[in-house]
């Protein structure tokens, strides 16, 4: 028995180790460490306009960006700029979750499709796709369809690679037993190959997930009429800067609100990753 | 044809050597060509295999023993000759053959009862019928209190206990075991040994038992074939007349030292 195995073993039959105790007071050490630099931020932010050595045009002290937070959760139409842009995160995440999950899938199963069509899917990642954003506006428009395609056109990329790599990487060994019991190459598929591509597919979602709120944003800062990036960009052009901190607040929380839910769908779905 | 298995499975070990054998190596050879030159594998190997029997194969590494035992298994064609199995030409794997690697091969997101059951899933046989058997197999090889651990719950002797406990749930007729205990420590890898030929003896299972260790092979055979480095040839073949099953003891017997010297001569003479 490996000391590694063995120490997991242990965790789960007696939890509250000396050794897991200790990385715990460590850990709230840590997390003490860390919330001593956010305060020192925010002091910083409310204390520096007030100086006078920044204009509070520039940077509007932490309490009217609170403030700016307030009355934004109390507009109704915030409400509709949020509901087209979550629309558009959640369109261009699934639907380039999907493709690039079928397109590894295919490229993995089906070798001379890759041989032929892996230079070019390799070649569209070295475009910086943000080339894009005013073409896709001038083929499906100002509405909410050239966000979602936006999203999709970054996010499909390192799910496919992903599924493809995870697929290509299954050992050997597994293959050959199922081969030695006769299955077939679906029940190979879904037996051993597609779980075992299935932590690397999850990594890949995950990035999937922030390329499609950069690709929403980006879109909507290029040509939109509604969205919380238009919203934002108006708010700037209008230099209400308290507005455009507050709205960056509401978008960093819901990035992480989304990285969440797919971590915590990650951590259950894949219960046996080591460590 | 071999007899059928309700008997065989009671039938104490008894190696017959009349009747037809269950499996036939008949004239088998095997290369590889690369960009450059066909490398010889297996030179020529002939060699009958009885049922119940347990056969070993020595050699050095890279002799070709693997190459052989995976022919025999249908994972791999051989590039001339053919090999019999109930006096059927083998041209795929069979599922009344299973085979058993140096890693355990256990899939790392499925219990340790569901890894022995995918077998039985993969030939669509219903789960609630060999559940039980499946159960009473993982508690014959130790397993009994770990039917819901994940494999990396398990220590490295444990996980190829689960791995032989697979391959019997479905009852082969014939085992195939590639190193099978080789990355084990010493004393798990004799306490395996006991097990694996105390099933040998009670289900009068036949094996074919690659190894590098010449006193496991002298222990757990019948025979004992020698094969010799690339291109790979029977060198030959070493009958052991210990009674079947042994106990540790036999090992001080001073044939089974003969035995040892014996084997050790052969490969010397084949290198």
């Amino acid at each position: 028995m490996t000391s590694s195995t063995l120490r997991r073993f242990r965790h789960r039959r007696a939890p509250a180790s000396s050794r897991q105790q200790i990385s715990r007071a460590q850990r709230w050490k840590y997390r003490g460490a860390s919330l001593l630099i956010t305060a020192a931020i925010l002091g910083f932010w409310e204390l520096l306009p007030r100086t006078g050595l920044v204009s509070e045009i520039v940077l509007p002290p932490l309490h009217e960006v609170i403030t700016a937070l307030g009355l934004l959760l109390q507009q109704s139409t915030f409400y509709g700029h949020l509901a087209v842009t979550l629309r558009e995160i959640m369109g261009g995440f699934l639907a380039g979750t999907i493709i690039g999950l079928v397109g590894g899938i295919g490229l993995a199963v089906w070798q001379p499709v890759k041989q032929v069509t892996y230079p070019y899917v390799v070649g569209f990642q070295a475009i910086p796709k943000i080339v894009f954003a005013p073409l896709f506006i001038a083929w499906f428009g100002y509405g909410e369809g050239s966000k979602v395609v936006m999203g999709i056109a970054i996010a499909f990329f390192p799910v496919l690679i992903n599924t493809l790599v995870g697929l290509e990487s299954v050992p050997t060994d597994s293959v050959k037993l199922m081969r030695s019991l006769r299955a077939t190459s679906l029940q190979i598929f879904r037996k051993v190959s597609f779980p075992h591509a299935l932590p690397l597919i999850f990594a890949g979602i995950k990035q999937a997930l922030t390329y499609a709120v950069i690709g929403a944003l980006v879109g909507e800062f290029v040509g939109a009429s509604a969205g919380l990036g238009y919203l934002l960009d108006s708010y700037n052009y209008q230099l209400r800067i308290d507005y455009v901190f507050a709205l960056i607040v509401v978008l960093a929380a819901i990035g992480a609100a989304l990285y969440f839910i797919v971590e915590w769908l990650d951590n259950r779905l894949i219960y046996w990753r080591e460590q | 044809m071999i007899a059928d298995k309700g008997t065989s499975a009671k039938a104490t070990k008894t190696v017959v050597e009349a009747g037809r054998p269950l499996i036939e190596i008949q004239g088998v050879r095997k290369s590889y060509v690369t960009q450059e030159k066909t490398v010889k594998a297996l030179a020529e190997v002939n060699l009958d295999i009885h049922a119940g029997e347990f056969m070993s194969f020595v050699g050095p590494s890279g002799c070709g023993k693997s190459t052989l035992l995976n022919i025999v298994a249908g994972l791999l064609d051989a590039s001339e000759g053919t090999v019999l199995v109930g006096g059927e030409h083998l041209t795929k794997p069979r599922r009344d053959m299973g085979f058993m690697f140096q890693a355990p091969v256990l899939l790392p997101w499925r219990s340790v009862e569901r890894n022995v059951m995918m077998p039985a899933e993969v030939f669509g046989l219903p789960q609630e019928e060999i559940r039980p058997k499946a159960r009473r197999i993982l508690t014959t090889v130790g397993l009994g209190d770990f039917l819901d651990a994940l494999p990396s719950e398990l220590s490295g002797g444990m996980q190829q206990r689960a791995s032989l406990a697979r391959v019997l749930t479905y009852e082969p007729r014939v085992l195939l075991m590639d190193e099978p205990f080789g990355a084990l420590d010493e004393f798990t890898r004799e306490a395996m040994n006991l097990e694996l030929m105390r099933i040998a003896a009670e289900t009068g299972i036949t094996i074919l038992f690659v190894t590098h260790n010449i006193s496991e092979a002298v222990f757990l055979s019948h025979r004992v074939v020698v094969m010799s480095a690339r291109p790979s040839r029977v060198a030959g073949v070493v009958e052991v007349p210990f009674e079947y099953p042994r106990t540790v003891d036999v090992m001080h017997d001073p044939q089974f030292t003969d035995l040892t010297f014996q084997i050790r001569q052969l490969l010397g003479e084949s290198v």
